[in-house]
C-alpha cells in the first residue's frame, strides 16, 4: 500500500502489521503526552519533586539519555573526520537516533522547568560562569545540526527524492556533511562536559564536589569519555534490536566487532580515570570540604555497593568483555556486554542526580527518599515512544542501513574481496 | 568579561558556521539546478546506493579482474584503467552480425549500456536509442510509457524514457548525451543528435563484452525474479517471450529496479 | 557600603516558631494547599529540632532557626543561575532574587547546601477574605519559580525612603529589621552590619562559641550561629553519618 514510499528492494512488513506495531506506541504516547500536559496546565505539584528534591526522575531520563546520544556526534566524527569508513553502516542510524534523545531531553526540559515561556532568558541573559547556561546553549546548537543532518536522511526518501530541489539539495548538504560533524563534535564534547560539570562545581554537595582543571571539575571529562565510551555500545545495542525486531540483516558483523572494540577501549578508560578520580575525590577532596567519604554510603540503600557496581559490574566487566575478541565473537557476549556499559552509564547518571540530592548536608538534615509519581513516569514513557514512532517511521520509509541491500544480494559473508590488477587472461591475452 | 566574550564569542561562531554550511549547500543546489546537474546528480546517488556487488567494473566480466568495484559511476569515458586495459587490448573483428543468447538476438550493429540500452550511429550523423531484447522482454506490457519531447536534452545515465509497468516505475538510462529530434520509431525509441558532432561511446559495452555481461545479467535477473530458486540457465533453454507473464508474483519494482540500475 | 548579617543565639531559641509565622506573614507566603507537605511547602526561616543522640536523661534538645545565609564567598546559587536571576547586591551585601526572571529550573536549589531555597509547586492561591492579610509592600510570586529569604528587602527601602524623607543618605540602623528579628520574643535572632564592628552580630561572631553553619565549605555566611553547648557546635559540622538506616 505504502509500497511506493519504501526504497526498492528493501522488503518491509505488510502496512497492516506496520500499524499494529505502531498502535500500542501511539496510545504510550498519547498516555504520556497527557501526563505532561498535567504538569504543564496544573504545575509541577503533579510531581513528587520537593524543595529537597529539586532535580527527579526527569533530570535523570535527560543526562541518561544525552549520554547515550552521542553515538551521534561520536560515529560522525569517526566517519567523517577520522574517515573510519565501516562505520558508514550505521551513521544514519545514529542520526536518528541522536535526533529522537536530543529532542526527547529538550522537550522533558522543558516540562520539567517551572515557567518553560521564559526558557530563552536563557540567552538573553546568560551567566558565562554556570554550567547550565553552557548545557542549555550547546544542546539547542545540537539539536539545530541534529536536525540538518537528519534532514538529507528525509530527503533521501524514495518519493521525496523525486523533487528535484530536494535531491540537489540534500546531495550539496552531503558534500559538506564533515562541517556540521565537525560543529558537531565541538559542540557535543562542551555538553557532555557541561552535563558532569553540572554536578562536579556544587560546592554545597561535597559528594557531587570534585576538583579539576581550570574551571571545568574532573565530572566534565568524566562525563565526555563515559559518553563517547557508551555512545557506540548504545548504536551496537540499537542495531541488533532492530536486526531481531525487522528480522532483516542490516550490518555485516564487522561493523559490529568495531563498535564493540571501540566502546571497550573508551570504557577501559573511562574506568581508569573514574578510579583514580575517585580515590582522589575520597582522601582529600570531600574531607576537605569536612565531610568524610565513608559517611555518604551509610544511609540505606545507597551503601558501597553502588559504587562498587557502578565502576566494577558495569564498568570494568563489560570493558574487558568488549575487549577480548573471542567473547566479541560472539552475539550473546558483545550485545549483554553493550547493555551493561549502557547500565553502567544510566547509574553513574542516577548516582549523580539522585543521590546527591537524598543525601544530607546539614547535620540535622534526614536522608530522603523519593519515588516518582505517575505523571512524571508517564512523561518518561511519552519520550521512549516517541523515539520508537520516529525510529519506526525511519527505518520503514528512509534507508538507514546501506549495507542491508548489499547483505541481501549476496547473503554469504565472505572475506572482504581486494582489488586486483588486472589478470590478462582468457580471450584478451596478446 | 573577557570570559562571556569568549564564551558567547566561540557559540555565535558555530552557529554561523553551521548556518554558513547550510546557506552553501543552498546556494549550490540553486546552481546546480539550473545547470540542470539533476540527471548526473540522481544517477551518482541511484549508483552509490547499488550493492558493491552490482557496481563491478565491466572488465570483471571479460575476466581481466577479479573484483574491481567501478569509481567512475560507469562512466568509462574518464576512466584510467578503462584506457590502459583497452589499449593493451587487439580488436577482433566478428564476422557474425549478432548475437544469440538464450533465444534472444542482440544486433553487434549498435553498442549497448549497462542498463539495457542501445545506441546505432545512423548513416546522417544522427543515433538512434532503443531498449535491448532482454528489457523488452522484462517490460514486455507496459501501462504507461512517457517519451521525452522533440528538443528534450540528454545526459549520459539520465533518464531516457520512461516506462510504467504492474507496481514499476523505470527511468532507463540514457547511454549519450545529446538533443531528442524524433521519437518512436519502427525498431528505435529516440532519434538523437549527439552533443559533439562524434560521440564519446567509450563507456558502451563493445560486441566482444556483450555475452559476458548478458550470462551475468541473467543470473542476476533469475535472481531477481525467484530469490530462493537457483540460478538454472546453465542447462540451456530459452528465455520466455514474455517475463512478467510467467511471473505474476515477483516484485515487478524490485526486478526492474535491479535489472535496469534503478537503485 | 554595608553587609547585613545576624547572629542567632541557639541557646535562646525556645522554638516556639513566632519567627516563621511574621516571616510569611511579611513575605505573603501563600497558605499552604491541599497535598504540601513538610517538604514541599515554602519556609524562608525554618526551626530545626536537634538533639544529641542520646536517650533518656543524657538527652538534651535545641533549636536551630534555619534561614538563607547569605553567603558571601563564590555564593553557590549565584554562581549557577542560567540567566542570572540571583545576585549579590553589592550594597548591602544581600542574595537578592529575582522571581520575574527565574525560569524555575530548580539548579540553585540543588546547589544551595542550606536548603533554603523553595520553589513554588503551586499557583498561589489566598481564599476569599485573606487577601486583606497581604502586605502591599512585598510582591508574591507566580507558580514555577524559586524564592528564599532576602532579609526583608522591602523594610530597607522602606528605611532608604524615610531617610531619605529625612535628608540622610545613611539609614538608622534600627529603622530596618527583618520580621523575624521583630517577632522574635527571646532576642535570638540578631540583625546588623557586620562591616560595623560594634553592631551586635559583629560583637556576636567575635564570641568563643560562634560558629558558622558548614564552614569548611567555604561560602562565608552572613549567619553566626552561637552556643555554648559543645554538641550543638558539633551539628554544625558535616553530617557524622551517626544516623543509619534512615530512609
Amino acid at each position: 500500500m505504502d509500497r511506493q514510499l519504501i526504497a526498492r528492494r528493501l522488503p518491509r512488513c505488510p502496512a497492516r502489521q506496520f500499524v499494529l506495531w505502531l498502535l500500542p506506541w501511539t496510545a504510550l504516547l498519547a498516555f504520556g503526552l497527557y501526563a505532561a500536559g498535567l504538569c504543564l496546565v496544573k504545575g509541577l505539584n503533579q510531581t513528587n519533586m520537593d524543595n529537597r528534591f529539586a532535580f527527579g526522575l526527569w533530570i535523570f531520563l535527560d543526562l541518561t539519555v544525552i549520554a547515550l546520544g552521542a553515538g551521534a556526534f561520536f560515529t560522525g566524527f569517526l566517519v567523517y573526520i577520522l574517515k573510519l569508513k565501516e562505520l558508514s553502516a550505521v551513521i544514519y542510524s545514529a542520526v536518528v537516533i541522536g535526533f529522537v534523545c536530543y529532542s526527547g531531553a529538550v522537550a522533558v526540559l522543558l516540562v520539567d522547568v517551572g515557567q518553560p515561556l521564559r526558557a530563552w532568558f536563557t540567552f538573553w541573559y546568560p551567566n558565562v560562569h554556570s554550567m547550565l547556561t553552557e548545557v542549555t546553549f550547546c544542546i539547542t546548537c545540537y539539536l539545530t545540526v541534529l536536525f540538518i543532518e537528519y534532514l538529507p536522511i528525509i530527503l533521501k526518501n524514495r518519493k521525496l527524492r523525486q523533487v528535484p530541489s530536494f535531491l540537489v539539495f540534500e546531495f550539496q548538504l552531503h558534500k559538506l556533511i564533515y562541517v556540521l560533524a565537525g560543529a558537531g563534535t565541538f559542540l557535543s564534547f562542551f555538553h557532555q562536559g557541561s552535563l558532569g560539570g553540572l554536578y562536579g562545581v556544587l560546592r554545597g554537595r561535597p559528594f557531587a564536589f570534585r576538583e579539576g582543571f581550570a574551571i571545568w571539575p574532573s565530572t566534565f571529562f568524566l562525563f565526555i569519555i563515559s559518553a563517547v565510551a557508551v555512545g557506540p555500545a548504545f548504536i551496537l545495542l540499537t542495531t541488533w534490536l532492530v536486526s531481531k525486531i525487522s528480522q532483516r540483516r542490516l550490518v555485516k558483523p564487522q561493523v559490529l566487532d568495531l563498535l564493540g572494540r571501540i566502546s571497550g577501549l573508551l570504557l577501559s578508560v573511562y574506568v581508569l580515570a573514574k578510579t583514580v578520580d575517585t580515590l582522589i575525590w575520597i582522601n582529600r577532596t570531600s574531607p576537605g570540604s569536612g565531610f568524610p567519604a565513608w559517611q555518604y554510603y551509610s544511609w540505606n540503600p545507597f551503601g558501597t555497593w553502588i559504587l562498587f557496581a557502578e565502576i566494577v559490574v558495569f564498568g570494568l566487566i563489560p570493558a574487558l568483555i568488549l575487549l577480548i575478541p573471542r567473547l566479541r565473537r560472539r552475539t550473546g557476549w558483545l550485545v549483554s556486554a553493550a547493555l551493561m556499559a549502557c547500565l553502567g552509564v544510566a547509574l553513574n547518571r542516577f548516582v549523580l542526580t539522585v543521590q546527591t540530592l537524598a543525601l544530607p548536608t546539614l547535620g540535622f538534615d534526614q536522608f530522603v527518599s523519593y519515588r516518582p509519581s505517575w505523571q512524571e513516569t508517564g512523561t518518561f514513557l511519552a519520550v521512549v515512544a516517541y523515539g520508537v514512532l520516529v525510529y519506526s517511521f525511519s527505518f520503514r520509509y528512509l534507508q538507514l542501513f546501506p549495507q542491508e541491500r548489499a547483505l541481501e544480494a549476496a547473503p554469504a559473508a565472505e572475506a572482504e574481496p581486494v582489488e586486483e590488477e588486472p589478470v590478462l587472461v582468457g580471450r584478451y591475452s596478446l | 568579561m573577557i570570559g562571556s566574550l569568549v564564551f558567547l564569542g566561540a557559540f555565535y561562531a558555530v552557529l554561523a558556521v553551521v548556518a554558513a554550511t547550510v546557506a552553501c549547500a543552498a546556494i549550490r543546489s540553486r546552481r546546480a539546478l539550473a545547470a540542470q546537474q539533476v540527471d548526473e546528480i540522481r544517477w551518482h546517488e541511484t549508483f552509490h546506493e547499488l550493492p558493491p556487488s552490482e557496481r563491478q567494473c565491466r572488465h570483471v566480466a571479460t575476466g581481466e579482474f577479479r573484483y574491481r568495484e567501478c569509481p567512475h559511476a560507469f562512466d568509462c569515458r574518464i576512466c584510467e584503467t578503462h584506457t590502459r586495459l583497452v589499449a593493451r587490448k587487439p580488436l577482433i573483428l566478428r564476422d557474425t552480425p549478432q548475437e544469440e543468447i538464450f533465444g534472444m538476438s542482440f544486433p553487434l550493429d549498435r553498442f549497448y549500456h549497462r542498463g539495457h540500452t542501445w545506441v546505432r550511429p545512423e548513416p546522417d550523423g544522427t543515433v538512434t536509442i532503443g531498449l535491448d531484447e532482454l528489457g523488452r522482454r522484462v517490460l514486455s506490457s507496459p501501462d504507461r510509457v512517457e517519451l521525452p519531447p522533440a528538443g528534450a536534452g540528454l545526459r549520459v545515465n539520465g533518464t531516457a524514457w520512461r516506462v510504467h509497468q504492474r507496481n514499476a516505475d523505470v527511468r532507463l538510462l540514457s547511454p549519450v548525451e545529446g538533443q531528442v529530434v524524433e521519437v518512436g520509431g519502427p525498431d528505435w525509441v529516440l532519434r538523437v543528435k549527439p552533443a559533439d558532432g562524434c560521440p564519446d561511446l567509450r563507456h558502451l559495452l563493445t560486441p566482444e563484452e556483450v555475452r559476458p555481461w548478458l550470462l551475468r545479467e541473467m543470473e542476476r535477473l533469475q535472481l531477481a525474479l525467484s530469490p530462493a530458486a537457483a540460478p538454472t540457465l546453465a542447462d540451456g533453454g530459452v528465455l520466455v517471450d514474455d517475463i512478467a507473464a510467467n511471473y505474476p508474483e515477483a516484485d515487478w519494482d524490485a526486478v526492474c529496479g535491479e535489472l535496469f540500475l534503478q537503485g | 557600603m554595608t553587609r547585613y548579617g545576624m547572629s542567632i543565639d541557639i541557646d535562646r531559641c525556645t522554638g516556639c516558631g513566632a519567627c516563621m509565622v511574621a516571616c510569611a506573614v511579611e513575605n505573603n507566603i501563600p497558605p499552604a494547599p491541599e497535598g504540601a507537605g513538610d517538604r514541599k511547602g515554602i519556609t524562608w526561616i525554618r526551626v530545626f529540632q536537634v538533639n544529641n543522640g542520646e536517650d533518656g536523661s543524657n538527652r538534651k534538645s535545641a533549636f536551630v532557626p534555619v534561614l538563607c545565609q547569605q553567603c558571601g564567598h563564590e555564593t553557590p546559587c549565584v554562581s549557577v543561575c542560567p540567566q542570572q536571576a540571583v545576585r549579590v547586591d553589592p550594597q548591602t551585601g544581600i542574595v537578592g532574587q529575582m522571581p520575574e526572571r527565574c525560569l524555575g529550573c530548580r539548579y540553585c536549589m540543588a546547589a544551595c547546601p542550606y536548603h533554603a531555597r523553595y520553589f513554588n509547586w503551586w499557583d498561589p492561591v489566598w481564599p476569599p477574605g485573606m487577601e486583606k492579610t497581604l502586605n502591599p509592600a512585598v510582591a508574591p510570586r507566580m507558580r514555577g519559580v524559586v524564592e528564599k529569604c532576602n532579609f526583608c528587602h522591602g523594610r530597607w527601602h522602606a528605611a532608604k525612603e524615610r531617610a531619605a524623607a529625612q535628608n540622610r543618605r545613611e539609614i538608622d540602623p534600627g529603622d530596618y529589621l527583618p520580621a523575624c528579628v521583630e517577632a522574635c520574643p527571646t532576642g535570638a535572632i540578631r540583625f546588623g552590619d557586620l562591616n560595623d564592628r560594634a553592631s551586635v552580630p559583629a560583637r556576636d561572631a567575635r564570641q568563643d562559641g560562634s560558629f558558622r553553619l558548614l564552614e569548611k565549605l567555604g561560602t562565608d555566611p552572613k549567619i553566626h550561629y552561637h552556643s555554648r553547648q559543645g554538641w550543638v557546635r558539633q551539628i554544625a559540622s558535616a553530617p557524622s553519618g551517626k544516623e543509619k538506616a534512615r530512609g
